[in-house]
């Protein structure tokens, strides 16, 4: 494949894993108000999933009693496996599906126990619990090395080997982009639905939102259960586009601080926002990277800060004169189109003779 | 109890206060959890060695500069951004997020100085420290006695200034009230600005210090931050006297904490050091999220000898 080739290739996966990720976030802060600085909390948890517990259940399937742990002898048992998916798409898609899978419902029980503090407090005092939440996983993650090997991380069988060669990459981008459109797809009709106006409804004055009946602690737990099973499944695709899993991957600047940037410059409270936020976000770090050669002579340090220094003013002038995003919130249209303008014309007709 | 590991909680514990005390200073008056509260700190670190290797001076002598490059860094954050922000009518999240922004800069800043530093100069820029150029007091290290009596001379400072001086009260006033500050006369914008220099300053002192005491690298600040909130949210947020005592009490869990752990658990505990001051910060937040400062303690005594 040509260079562009690989680059719009390489561009695309990190959008929509990013894309994903924002999404979630959008929902849980866009949608209903809660403050979630703790977002890595469900991706890194997906991806820990998705590392420690589909190559154990695979060693048991086809090595029973074989004597090879899988963290333990990570290198050998990931081989073993690895030899028998790439001669087997069938059995490929249905593990990376069942992982997928399971990913989704562990961040869903993350999101669960994260509702704990979010129906206790508000405001920053929650942020900044989930933020410990989220280092605290990271943290063990990190050390403790029967889960996913510590430091050094483990290797995952790769679920898209048998495409082989250089069209893995474009499998694994496509697969990254289906479940990104399907993810916006869900959310688009959440935001259309009564669910959405509930939650906006307590975003904007919870106590009228209770007041009119609504189970604020329902709705914050919901929202955290479905915003964190995304979440983790964006964790989980990261996890499968490199076939390993560490700790070291995750931390609170790239998986939380960079999601709420996209979030919060693409516009919260709707779901183009978040997609334009993560294209905008990750486009400008390729291409600084990409073009960080040329300036490599030039300057006497790591270009790569250039990047940090560059996104950092930029999140500060939208902030300052773009609080609301480049894509701001609209009221969602519940009626189709055509209807509403049925009932537009027909009050226009009304009019005169009132 | 071994001496080093006294020695290393007891100076921990007292830089941890200079920079819990600030980071409560500026939530008192702008209501927004700070996050690049720890790089204020690296910055001054990073100050603090090219004064030690390029002109020679003593680490000690850096923390006059220190201090007032701090405070300048801090003041920045607050009128070029938070103070706009306020302006706007922003809420807390866009505050934090615009903290968040203006961390970014700082550790590319960090980052590029120590490159910089470290190709020009040859100067060790990555994991370095500079207890080699510490001077021995009572045949212990002298940031052994320096930073537990900088600790407790800014309490005291502090504590002399909000309650004995004009400007000070007038602070309190406007962190209390600021309407009615407002209506008799006090420049809020000014004692906020003021506690932006103040918490800049204090942490400036910390990092000029760490690393007489730790290995530090650019991403310190990032590292030391969870440490840090721990302390003020443990000692409530909103009171800086909490705040010191926060940052002895998380300083020395974490190092004794892990320390003991060590010895009697095993060695593999060590690397776990940063749950300390999670969980701490946790179950604060969870159980008593005004901290201790905010509990009855009185009326929780009278209860436990009823019961």
């Amino acid at each position: 494949m040509t260079i562009p080739a690989v680059f719009f290739i390489d561009l695309l996966t990190i959008i929509g894993l990013f894309a994903i990720i924002s999404m979630s976030l959008n929902l849980e802060f866009g949608y209903a108000g809660i403050p979630n600085f703790g977002k890595m909390l469900a991706v890194a948890g997906g991806a820990f999933f998705v590392g420690a517990i589909p190559g154990r259940v695979l060693m048991l399937i086809f090595n029973p009693g074989g004597g090879v742990d899988f963290v333990q002898g990570n290198i050998e048992a990931v081989s073993m496996l690895n030899q028998y998916f790439s001669s087997d798409p069938a059995a490929s898609i249905v593990y990376l599906v069942l992982s997928l899978v399971g990913a989704g419902l562990a961040g869903a029980a993350l999101g669960y126990v994260a509702s704990y503090p979010a129906i206790r407090l508000r405001g920053d005092y929650l942020a900044i619990t989930l933020l410990a939440m989220a280092e605290i996983l990271r943290v063990v993650g990190d050390n403790y090395s029967d889960f996913i090997g510590g430091s050094m991380g483990v290797r995952i069988p790769d679920p898209f080997r048998w495409v082989g060669g250089e069209a893995r990459a474009l499998a694994a981008a496509l697969t990254i982009l289906a479940v990104a459109v399907l993810v916006f797809l869900y959310l688009e009709l959440v935001l259309r639905s009564p669910l959405a106006r509930a939650l906006r409804a307590m975003r904007d004055e919870e106590l009228s939102a209770e007041v009119y009946g609504k189970d604020v602690v329902r709705l914050r737990t919901k929202t955290l259960i479905v915003g964190c099973a995304i979440a983790a499944v964006g964790g989980a695709l990261y996890a499968f586009l490199t076939a390993s899993v560490s700790a070291r991957d995750f931390s609170r600047v790239t998986h939380t601080f960079w999601p709420w940037v996209m979030v919060i410059v693409g516009g919260a409270g709707n779901n183009v926002g978040a997609l334009v936020g993560a294209g905008i976000f990750v486009t400008l770090r390729k291409l600084i990277t990409f073009y960080k050669s040329y300036f490599e002579p030039f300057v006497p340090f790591d270009v790569v800060w250039l990047e940090y220094l560059l996104l950092g003013l930029a999140l500060i002038v939208v902030l300052l004169h773009r609080p609301e995003g480049l894509v701001p919130e609209r009221p969602t249209k519940t009626l189709a189109r055509r209807e509403l303008e049925e009932i537009v014309e027909r009050v226009r007709s009304e009019e005169p003779s009132a | 109890m071994s001496l080093p590991l006294i020695r290393d909680a007891v100076i921990f514990a007292s830089l941890l206060t200079m920079l819990s005390t600030g980071l409560t200073l500026t939530y008192m008056t702008t209501r927004v959890p700070n996050f690049a509260h720890g790089d204020f700190a690296t910055m001054n670190v990073y100050l603090n060695l090219a004064i030690v290797h390029l002109l020679g001076l003593s680490p000690y002598l850096g923390v006059v500069p220190s201090f007032f490059f701090g405070g300048a860094i801090a003041l920045t954050l607050y009128l070029a951004v938070l103070k706009p922000l306020l302006d706007k009518g922003a809420n807390y999240v866009i505050l934090m997020v615009g903290t968040i922004a203006y961390d970014m800069i700082l550790l590319s800043l960090i980052n590029i100085v120590a490159d910089y530093l470290n190709r020009a100069y040859k100067i060790l820029t990555r994991l370095f420290q500079l207890k080699g150029f510490d001077a021995e007091l009572f045949g212990q290290p002298m940031i052994f006695v320096v930073a537990p009596l900088l600790s407790l001379v800014v309490i005291l400072l502090l504590y002399f200034f909000l309650s004995r001086t004009k400007f000070g009260i007038a602070m309190r006033a406007a962190i209390e009230n600021p309407s009615l500050a407002e209506v008799i006369g006090i420049n809020i914008n000014l004692t906020y600005a003021f506690s932006w220099f103040i918490s800049g300053g204090l942490a400036g002192v910390a990092g000029a210090l760490l690393p007489l005491y730790m290995t530090c690298n650019p991403d310190i600040g990032v590292r030391l931050l969870i440490s840090v909130f721990a302390a003020s949210v443990v000692g409530g947020l909103t009171n800086i006297y909490g705040a010191f005592l926060g940052g002895l009490l998380i300083g020395l869990a974490e190092t004794l904490g892990t320390g003991y752990l060590s010895m009697m658990v095993g060695p593999w505990v060590v690397p776990y050091r940063p749950v300390i001051p999670l969980s701490l910060m946790f179950l604060t937040l969870l159980f008593a999220p005004r901290g201790l400062t905010g509990i009855e303690w009185r009326r929780m005594f009278r209860r436990v000898a009823q019961t």
